[in-house]
Formats: structure tokens, sequence, C-alpha cells
């Protein structure tokens, strides 16, 4: 599904990722891990195409195409979801209106017909239930005034709207409370199918109590330095990461 | 279908005053390019007005609101007209003013709150592009004491378009206990569209309660690139964000055929920008 080969990216002229190799199949889930600047939210940025970067080397294949040089919506109408650590306010724009839009030019791409205003609204009530959020939020403006869990909660509910291929979950986890999290963690879960892939950029072991990863890799300086399986996480939350570093130096 | 076209076919004549009934049942006065009209609400009586221009010409109106009455007007600027309306308020009246402007067009209020408990609502957007300029002019006169008035201008402009905004709040000398607010929001679109923006306080009395502020920002790139991430378009994403600048303002005009016909015109204009 995802085929990432040497990718090597910079912003402002700094390297950022310095050889990045991964291989994403459908129904995996993989988590990446690491330390504070290692690169993991510029990979997330990259693969979704974020202008702000720049792809010196390597190549990313998604669902078989070559994807760096399509602009960031065109990745996104492909089925490429993107959960934003810090999801953005849009004052004034309804949560509907952005999803009704979203969704029915995700259709268009797809060569599908927009969804009626009925079925629409039948789809808000039941993917809402999916990470129970309020429904009232989705009559408001897009995160206006929303709480960091429920800005959270809005990006799994947006991913459960939109039912992507591919999920890359910048740091869906940080700032929330137990109960946020375990919400989160769970929808996302539910949302999982043997024909999509998740990809998760987390801090902490505890969000993969809820969400189990096939792999977990460490990221370190702009490489994968280490993939292991689920083991891998506990024993970094226990351990720390200087034990790889170390022997990575070697 | 633009406001034009629908004014047409509802048969309706230019220039003369006739009736349309708005979407909640209750009916308002259209008027399409006056150029000159003095218009008075009498005592706890109640007008809504339409004010329409789509051609090129100036344009003065006054509005006399006696005690306890209630004005209501919705004014579109489709052309490159000069306008000037006064509105005189006395003693516990209420006027709102809803003003778009999507032209080239320099208009002005004058709001005189002669008697006590008088209150105004003023909210006005101009979406400008291309070579365009408009200017919007709002004085605010507290003659009054307990009057309150909210000015709220939003302006946009993109390409080479040209906005401005003249706010005067005036508290005159001796009155007291008035609360007056004044906000200017503008968003400029690339390198060389301008907005001007002068919000003022002329204050001659101490128990009064004023504010007043003014920004001039960007399309913000960060909320661009979240919704091109969920599939829009950037032009999408840019004209959902610029709807999202002025619903607040657009949702005043209410709904029904009219509002329909008019947000044809804005979504075209927003396209534009």
């Amino acid at each position: 599904m995802l085929s990432v080969k040497n990718l090597h990216a910079t912003v402002d002229g700094k390297e950022i990722l310095r050889g990045i190799n991964l291989e994403v199949h459908p129904g995996e889930v993989h988590a990446i891990m690491g330390p504070n600047g290692s690169g993991k939210s510029t990979f997330a940025s990259v693969l979704a195409g974020n202008e702000k970067f720049t792809v010196t080397e390597g190549s990313v294949e998604f669902l078989g195409e070559n994807i760096l040089d399509l602009p960031i919506e065109d990745r996104a109408r492909m089925g490429l979801f993107l959960g934003f650590q810090y999801p953005v306010e849009i004052p004034g724009v309804t949560m509907a209106n952005f999803m009704k839009v979203a969704l029915n030019e995700q259709r268009k791409y797809r060569g599908e017909e927009p969804l009626s205003a009925g079925e629409f609204l039948r789809l808000m009530k039941q993917k809402s239930a999916v990470v129970e959020l309020d429904s009232k939020l989705t009559s408001r403006a897009v995160n206006e005034g929303f709480s960091g869990g429920e800005k959270k909660k809005n990006e799994i509910f947006q991913m459960a709207m939109l039912e992507p291929k591919l999920a890359v979950l910048d740091e869906t986890d940080s700032g929330l409370d137990i109960d946020a999290l375990r919400i989160v963690a769970t929808g996302v879960t539910k949302l999982h199918t043997e024909e999509n892939a998740t990809i998760v950029i987390t801090h902490y072991q505890r969000l993969l109590d809820y969400i189990v990863p096939d792999f977990v890799h460490v990221l370190y300086k702009g490489r994968i330095i280490h993939t292991g399986d689920k083991s891998l996480a506990l024993k970094l939350e226990k351990e720390g990461y200087d034990w790889l570093i170390n022997e990575y130096k070697e | 279908m633009g406001l034009l076209r629908y004014i047409e076919n509802k048969g309706i004549e230019l220039r003369s005053g006739s009736e349309i009934t708005l979407s909640d049942g209750s009916t308002a006065l259209l008027l399409c390019n006056p150029t000159k009209l003095e218009c008075g609400v009498a005592e706890q009586g109640s007008e809504r007005l339409v004010v329409v221009h789509t051609t090129d010409q100036s344009s003065q109106l006054q509005f006399n609101v006696e005690r306890g009455g209630s004005l209501h007007v919705v004014e579109l600027f489709l052309s490159n007209v000069t306008a000037r309306s006064v509105i005189c308020q006395q003693a516990d009246s209420h006027c709102q003013i809803t003003s778009i402007v999507v032209d080239s067009a320099a208009v002005d209020y004058q709001v005189d709150m002669n008697g006590e408990g008088a209150e105004s609502l003023l909210r006005s957007i101009f979406l400008l592009s291309g070579q365009e300029q408009a200017k919007v002019g709002v004085r605010v006169n507290h003659n009054a004491s307990h009057t309150f008035s909210d000015s709220l201008v939003k302006g946009v402009a993109s390409g080479e378009a040209r906005g401005e905004f003249d706010g005067l709040v005036y508290v005159a000398d001796g009155v007291c206990q008035v609360d007056a607010r004044q906000l200017s929001r503008n968003i400029v679109i690339g390198g060389k569209a301008h907005i001007a923006t002068n919000p003022q306080l002329e204050i001659y009395a101490d128990d009064v309660k004023c504010s007043h502020g003014a920004t001039v920002g960007q399309l913000d790139g960060d909320a661009v690139l979240y919704m091109r991430q969920r599939g829009l378009s950037e032009a999408q994403a840019r004209s959902l964000q610029l709807e999202g600048f002025v619903v607040d303002v657009l949702s005043l005009i209410g709904d029904g055929e009219l509002y329909d016909a008019l947000k044809q015109d804005l979504d075209n204009k927003l396209e534009r920008l």
C-alpha cells in the first residue's frame, strides 16, 4: 500500500529526513516512536504533501502510484489521511459544511455521486458515535472553542467520515486525558479493517495499549534505526532510547 | 441567478418602491436605485427596507425613526455608487443596518442617536477584487444618554483592489451611560491589494464605555492546508474560509428568495477573490 524508499527531505535548507525506508501493507498498524526532533512529524507532513518541506531524494509510492508530485489534496482524495498534531481552527465554517464539501470532493475524485443531504446527516450521526463526539460539535465552527480532547476526537471523527485507506496519526494522543485517550484509541481500532492501514506516531507506549501495532519503528535523526514488534514499545518505555542510540552510533 | 435577474424576473420596477415578502412571512419595502429619499418610522412603528444599488449614481437617504420605532435596513451595493445615509433615532428606537458592498462604492452612514435608550446595530462587509476601490464610512453620534451602538465592518480585498474604512464614534459633552463598540476586521489577499482602516473615538463625556479595534490580516495558510488535506482544492479552501469570515454578517440578511439570489452574487464574488 505504501512504499517509502530512501526518503530525504529538507525544510529551510536543513535536512530533517535522511533516508527513510518503510513498507506498509493493508491491514497493518505501524507505530513510529523516537526522541524529540527525530523527524516524526516531518515524516507525516512529507507523506501528506505539505509544501513547506522539500523532498531531495528517494521515492514514495501509495497504492502503486508515485505521489511525490501530487498536491496534498490529491493524495487526500486517493485515501491518505493525516491526523494533525495541532488541528486548526476555522472560524465561521461549520464542521458539517466542511465535511460535506470534503467528502463530496473525495467522492467526485473516485467517480461517485455526491451524497444527498439525508444520507450525509445519517453518516454524520453514525460516525460521530464512533468517537463519542457530542453531535452539537458538528454544527459548530471547525475546532473553534473545542477543548484539546475534542479537537483530537474531531480528527478521528473526520477519519471515520472519510474512510481513508491509509491514516497517519501524528501524536493524536498528546494532550489527552485518560478517558479521551481511550475514546480516541478505541475509535481508531474500530475503524481498522483488513483493507486499510494505520501509522501512529507517538511518544508514549500507553496509546499502544489500545492500538496494538504490528510493527514499532524507532526514528532517530531522520532514519529508522530499529524495528521490532509491540514488545519494543514496552522496552522503550522502560529503558528509554539510549541503548538504541548508542548501538546506532557504533 | 443573481439579484439583478431576480428583481427583473419578479417584474419589480426599478426605482419605484414595491413590497416584497420575506421568508418569515413579513414584508419589506424594496427600493432600487433611490437617488434621494426621506423616510420615516412612526412612533412605535416598524419598517423593513431592502435597498439595492445597481447603477452608477449617487444616493442620499434620510431615515427618521421616532420614539420606540424600529428600522431594519438591508442595503446592497452592486455598482459604482456614492451613497450617503443619515439615520436619526429618537428615544428607545432601534435600528439595524446590514450593508454589503461588492463593487467600487463610496458608502457613508451617519447615525444620530438623539434620544435616550436608542440602540443602533450596524454590520457591513465589502468584498473587492481586481481594480475595485471602495470606502465605507460609519459615524455614530451619541447625542443622548443611555444609548448603545455596535458597528462591525469586515473587508476583503484581492488583486489590486483598495478598501478603506473610516469609523468615528462621537460622544457629546454632558451625556452619560453610553456604550459604543466599533470593530474593523480585514483580510488582504496577495501583495497588491490594500486596506486602510481608521477607527476613531471622539469622547467628551466621562461615564461612557467605548471600545474600538481594527485588524488587517491574511488568509490563514494553516487552515487552507488543513482543508486541502481533507480533499478540498486550494480555491475551495480559500473561498470556504472567506465565507466563514463574512457569514455572521450575511446571516443577518435572513433567508428566502431574495437572499438566495444575493448569495449567488456573493458566491461568484468570493470565487473571484
